[in-house]
């Protein structure tokens, strides 16, 4: 958690590349699913999405997780399922399910991209995603 | 796909974004409320999934009516395995049904009328929408204690409960569904939501049982026309609009473009079974053999409905180790499902050798794994 707001802040020094990068598969939360970029991108950034979702390239590596604002509007996370490694998605494609207190949702993808990566644990113990998110503070970076 | 709606022909016109502003002129001032003319679950549940999808609620929230001949619906992330008496439900010819919102298993009838409260994803409110029932309620009997819990759930009396929640949000959308028990067969409702499976291992979400009542059986004034009538004029006077209830058939493709295919999505295999998240069934039964029992062992992994590790274990004396060995790895893959299983192990039994003992033990065998499915 600390390394990822180290991280974060230093993205914010970053200015955005030219080209958008085109993520490969992402991350939620805790560690969603990595994703290789395939774009230019070695250079950092970090975007928030309309405050609920945000997404760090770093190295050809993309990562999407939920926002802290986002966590605290879902609830206590009952269910999550994510898809299978190897999918490939486009934007706006569901990536996955939650179920929280508060509702059923789909998550839709940010981005375009294929899936190397997921994270098991969020299967087993859903409220990982209540537990880790990046701080408000990286808002800026947009 | 976002669609404003008028009340005028209001499904009609939805869809049509050619048909000029003029049409649109006698707009629901500030909300809409309907009733489906169709008892079948997958339809009405294919109806909600339209709305949800298709429709611009900016100030026009909507409250639809419906109910179901008898069927057992679960919630979109549960197992069915381990909510209901799925063998029961095949004798007794109960549809089963998943929904999208979460939540847990619920029975209905005839007697049960589901109410469901769509607004846009910020006027999204279940406390609202609930305190808006027991008003109805009281208005019609003001002696009724009725109460809404925490969970969300409505309590008489402080005990017995008599609607549960569930809900979905979209991108823009967001609704709430409840049940509300009027009349409906609780005997029935409590064998049909108790499962015999065992040794099921899930992260699915499970259900919380709960005492039921009726509210007939508490005020036998309070039929399922009255209750609905009584939130319709409730919601009518919350929201300051007309109290009329709009029977809308969920079958009709010219007002719903594409529910059809909705309803059929929601009765497919892969939809009702394998959406179960992945679990494990480490479980056993006994054969009657020579006046003792034996115990057959069973462990299976089951992926998207599928099983996906199969170890059926039983003594070599009473059944030998290739015949199970050819049970085990054929029904890798195949759907978790007695019919599937019949045909499958059809086939094998023909390629097993002619002999009485053993079909009799293989038939035995087939039977008891079935009953777990």
């Amino acid at each position: 958690m600390a390394i990822m707001r180290a991280v974060l802040c230093s993205l914010c020094a970053v200015p955005a590349p030219a080209a958008p990068c085109l993520l490969r598969a992402w991350q939620l939360g805790a560690g969603v699913i990595r994703t290789l970029c395939t774009g230019l991108a070695l250079l950092s950034v970090c975007k928030f999405i309309e405050k609920h979702e945000w997404i760090t390239t770093e190295n050809g590596i993309g990562t999407v997780g939920i926002s802290n604002f986002a966590q605290e509007a879902l609830g206590d996370v009952v269910y999550c399922s994510l898809l299978e490694v190897g999918t490939k998605l486009n934007k706006q494609d569901e990536f996955g399910a939650l179920e929280s207190v508060k509702a059923a949702s789909e998550l839709y993808s940010p981005l375009s991209g294929e899936v190397p990566e997921i994270n098991e644990a969020l299967a087993e113990n859903p409220g990982l995603v209540n537990k880790f998110y990046y701080e408000d503070g990286c808002g800026s970076c947009l | 796909m976002l669609i404003p709606f008028s009340m005028k022909n209001c499904f009609q016109l939805l869809y049509n974004r050619q048909v000029p502003a003029a049409s649109f002129k006698k707009t629901v001032k500030n909300g809409l409320i309907i009733h489906s003319i169709s008892n079948d679950v997958y339809q009405n549940l294919a109806a909600e999934d339209w709305i949800h999808d298709h429709m611009n609620l900016e100030d026009k929230p909507i409250l639809f009516f419906w109910r179901n001949s008898p069927s057992v619906v679960i919630g979109r992330h549960q197992n069915p395995w381990q909510e209901c008496n799925l063998n029961l439900m095949r004798e007794e010819g109960i549809k089963l049904a998943r929904r999208r919102s979460g939540g847990g298993t619920v029975y209905h009838d005839m007697g049960n009328i589901n109410l469901t409260f769509f607004t846009t994803k910020k006027k999204y409110d279940r406390m609202e929408n609930l305190k808006l029932i027991v008003r109805a309620l009281n208005a019609v009997q003001p002696q009724l204690d009725v109460q809404a819990t925490k969970r969300f759930d409505l309590l008489l009396d402080g005990q017995f409960k008599i609607s549960g929640t569930a809900s979905k949000i979209g991108r823009t959308t967001a609704y709430h569904h409840c049940t509300l028990l009027c009349s409906t067969d609780g005997t029935f409702l409590s064998s049909l939501l108790k499962s015999p499976y065992q040794g099921i291992r899930s992260n699915a979400t499970a259900s919380i049982p709960s005492l039921v009542k009726n509210l007939l059986e508490k005020d036998p004034t309070l039929t399922c026309e009255v209750l609905m009538n009584a939130v319709a004029t409730e919601y009518a006077a919350y929201h300051q609009t007309d109290n009329h209830i709009h029977l809308i058939n969920p079958t009709d493709e010219t007002l719903f473009p594409g529910i059809n295919s909705k309803a059929k999505e929601l009765q497919t295999w892969e939809w009702i079974y394998g959406k179960t998240p992945k679990f494990s069934i480490n479980t056993s039964f006994n054969v009657l053999y020579e006046q003792s029992h034996l115990n057959i062992k069973v462990f299976i992994d089951i992926k998207n409905g599928r099983i996906e590790i199969c170890n059926i274990e039983a003594p070599d004396h009473w059944l030998p180790l290739e015949i199970l060995d050819k049970l085990n790895s054929s029904l890798v893959g195949s759907k978790f499902c007695p019919t599937e299983t019949t045909m499958l192990t059809n086939i094998l039994l023909r390629t097993c050798p002619q002999d009485h003992k053993l079909h009799s033990k293989w038939n035995i065998l087939c039977e008891k794994i079935k009953g777990i499915m």
